[in-house]
């Protein structure tokens, strides 16, 4: 498909461009190869704005490397990526998370050194102080832009039940805690488009229940949200639309009621007829 | 004054000196993660530089050196410091864009060993093996001051220099930027992930350490008058590194104590032990012998250093940008963040 031009009239569209609402983030044709492991073999699918995506599979279909090769942490081998209408293929991660799009990892990442608040200092883009410069000669217009970060991150510290424990070092939190931090550093960071790498994983249900909750409140915000998510449960409640990925590739896309009529998805991923064998 | 008191002199030089320098090391390493093991081969670059601007055209002087412009302080001071910050973009160049903490660290030494060997045989360079001498000492000739007065003097100078250097320093880790350098440190994907360039960032507290490095060369090279190759011998470095553990690594403060604990008395202390007949040099061996067993205690018991890292507190961070924090309650807060059910998220 690659040597398809997309402004060709007469070639068959692919499935992701036949996608009516616009889309926040969309890849085509992804492969990642590690040493001959076929990581991701050529996932193709869309985000639709202003919606939670959810991305689901069997461990090892790739998730968390297709989460890598979007949001630049890792260079794919062939295939694109959009945010929105910009090609950002292999851009370097930081130029992504300008661009606005944030990720989460699968086990916290805290910036364990930092204290809860300062995590989240860091995370808005381009600060002013972040120049020597203006360090120096513009104290001024660094204390303004201080004073908004401090107040934006201590009523989002407060959104997030974190406001307690704002002046602990990030590495002294909880599990759970430290799941909230992610997330609520990634917000900081205003994002059009939030990457999240299993933000339910090893959380217990009341928790569960809390985060979901939150991913909701993003999306009225207006935040487009793509999750990497093995709870169907969460999955069902709060996501919109479902991306199905198995050996690199993309099953299928769809909701998850379509979804559970889907008998390669149901073997695939949801169960019934489990197949144990590694893969060839 | 007696002799005692110019060897105090000489010690407060010192002291002062090394604040210096362990404050430019502890940008790179205590605050921003980069682990220089080339540090003082940028300490004697900033010295020779400094010397060889200082000093007279190199003809008929018996030495060969470039530059050789008779620059008067603090300007050869101040050109010493840019030109370690030049060599710190070649360097950073070079090995920062690809490596990571060990690989860099070992590109890092073997860099200082290839700048070592340049200097010390390539003569036209800072005069080779022999080393610069005969560097002119600051205001001696204007304030007529004697090879003894010239040393409390010295220190003095060097004192207020090191208070402005520490109120830059101060001002830069405080700032967002030093947050910044902190988050890199602290994990540099996450970092990158928030829109830092890792790259960038870095490349800016190695120009800034460096140029502490060069500054606080030159003045080593003004106040002893020469810098021959053996005094930068690559474990020197590991002085700098013991100075900022022991004061506690990202704390500006604690260096000054780290400076008085190991370069004050530890390295100096040492020169007080009468000489052992029939071993000559076994004293400066005695000296390295206790430094590391010293950061070996120290990491042992107290890997933090004597004062360590402080992070600043919010109600601080208010309080000096003038503003209260936003209206929220509190104690409906606290009692979710200690709600059992999410400590119970720990296991993972």
């Amino acid at each position: 498909m690659s040597d398809v031009t997309p402004t060709d009239p007469t070639s068959e569209p692919t499935i992701a461009t036949t996608s009516t609402t616009t889309s926040a983030l969309r890849c085509e044709g992804l492969t990642k190869a590690f040493q001959g492991v076929h990581a991701v073999n050529g996932a193709t699918f869309d985000v639709p704005q202003g919606q939670i995506t959810a991305l689901i599979g069997p461990n090892g279909a790739g998730k968390t490397t297709v989460v890598n090769i979007l949001s630049g942490s890792m260079k794919c081998d062939s295939g694109t990526e959009y945010l929105g209408e910009d090609e950002v293929t292999n851009m370097e991660s930081f130029e992504i998370a300008r661009l606005g799009l944030m990720r989460t990892f699968q086990l916290s990442r805290e910036l364990g050194g930092l204290t809860v608040l300062e995590n989240l200092l860091v995370a808005p883009k381009l600060q002013p102080g972040e120049s020597l410069f203006n360090v120096f000669f513009r104290p001024g217009t660094v204390r303004r832009a201080e004073q908004v970060n401090v107040e934006r991150a201590l009523e989002i510290l407060g959104t997030y039940g974190l406001y307690a424990v704002r002046d602990d070092r990030a590495r002294e939190l909880s599990g759970g805690q430290k799941k909230l931090l992610e997330i609520a550093r990634a917000v900081m960071a205003s994002p059009r488009i939030l990457l999240l790498d299993e933000p339910m994983a090893g959380v217990n249900p009341a928790l569960i229940e809390r985060i979901g909750g939150y991913i909701l409140a993003l999306k009225a915000q207006g935040v487009t949200v793509l999750m990497v998510e093995h709870n169907l449960n969460v999955v069902e409640k709060i996501c919109d639309h479902v991306i199905v990925l198995a050996e690199g590739r993309t099953l299928a896309t769809g909701r998850l009621s379509e979804l559970r009529a889907n008998k390669e998805v149901v073997r695939a991923y949801l169960g019934e007829v489990i197949d144990a064998r590694p893969p060839s | 004054m007696t002799a005692v008191w110019y060897y105090v002199f000489t010690l407060v030089f010192f002291l002062f000196d090394y604040f210096i320098l362990a404050m430019g090391l502890n940008i790179q390493y205590g605050e921003t993660g980069i682990l220089n093991f080339a540090y003082f081969a940028f300490v004697a670059v900033g010295a020779y530089v400094t010397g060889a601007v200082s000093l007279p055209n190199s003809v008929g002087t018996g030495q060969h050196y470039i530059f050789g412009w008779g620059i008067p302080f603090p300007f050869n001071l101040l050109m010493g410091g840019i030109a370690t910050s030049l060599l710190a973009v070649v360097l950073a160049f070079i090995t920062l864009r690809r490596l990571r903490t060990d690989y860099l660290a070992m590109v890092l030494i073997s860099s200082s060993l290839i700048l070592y060997d340049i200097c010390n045989n390539f003569v036209p360079l800072f005069n080779g093996a022999d080393g610069l001498y005969n560097v002119p000492p600051p205001f001696a000739s204007v304030l007529k001051l004697t090879t003894n007065s010239f040393i409390p003097f010295f220190a003095a100078v060097t004192g207020v220099i090191a208070l402005i250097m520490w109120f830059v320093m101060s001002r830069i880790t405080r700032s967002p930027l030093g947050r910044t350098f902190r988050a890199i440190r602290d994990d540099d994907t996450v970092a990158a992930a928030l829109g830092k360039n890792v790259f960038r960032g870095q490349l800016k507290s190695m120009i800034i350490g460096s140029f502490y490095a060069g500054i606080g060369g030159g003045l080593i090279i003004q106040f002893s008058g020469s810098l021959n190759p053996t005094a930068w011998l690559p474990g020197e470095t590991f002085v700098v590194f013991a100075v900022i553990i022991v004061g506690g690594v990202g704390n500006n403060v604690g260096l000054l104590v780290g400076s008085l604990l190991v370069e004050t008395l530890l390295v100096h202390l040492t020169a007080f032990l009468p000489a052992i007949p029939g071993h000559p040099g076994l004293i400066e061996y005695i000296d390295a012998m206790l430094i590391g067993v010293f950061l070996m205690v120290m990491l042992w018991f107290r890997p933090q250093g004597v004062w360590p890292e402080r992070p600043r507190l919010s109600a601080t961070m208010v309080r000096l940008l003038g503003k209260r924090g936003p209206s929220v309650d509190e104690a409906r807060v606290e009692a979710d963040v200690s709600d059992a059910a999410l400590n119970d998220g720990s296991r993972g």
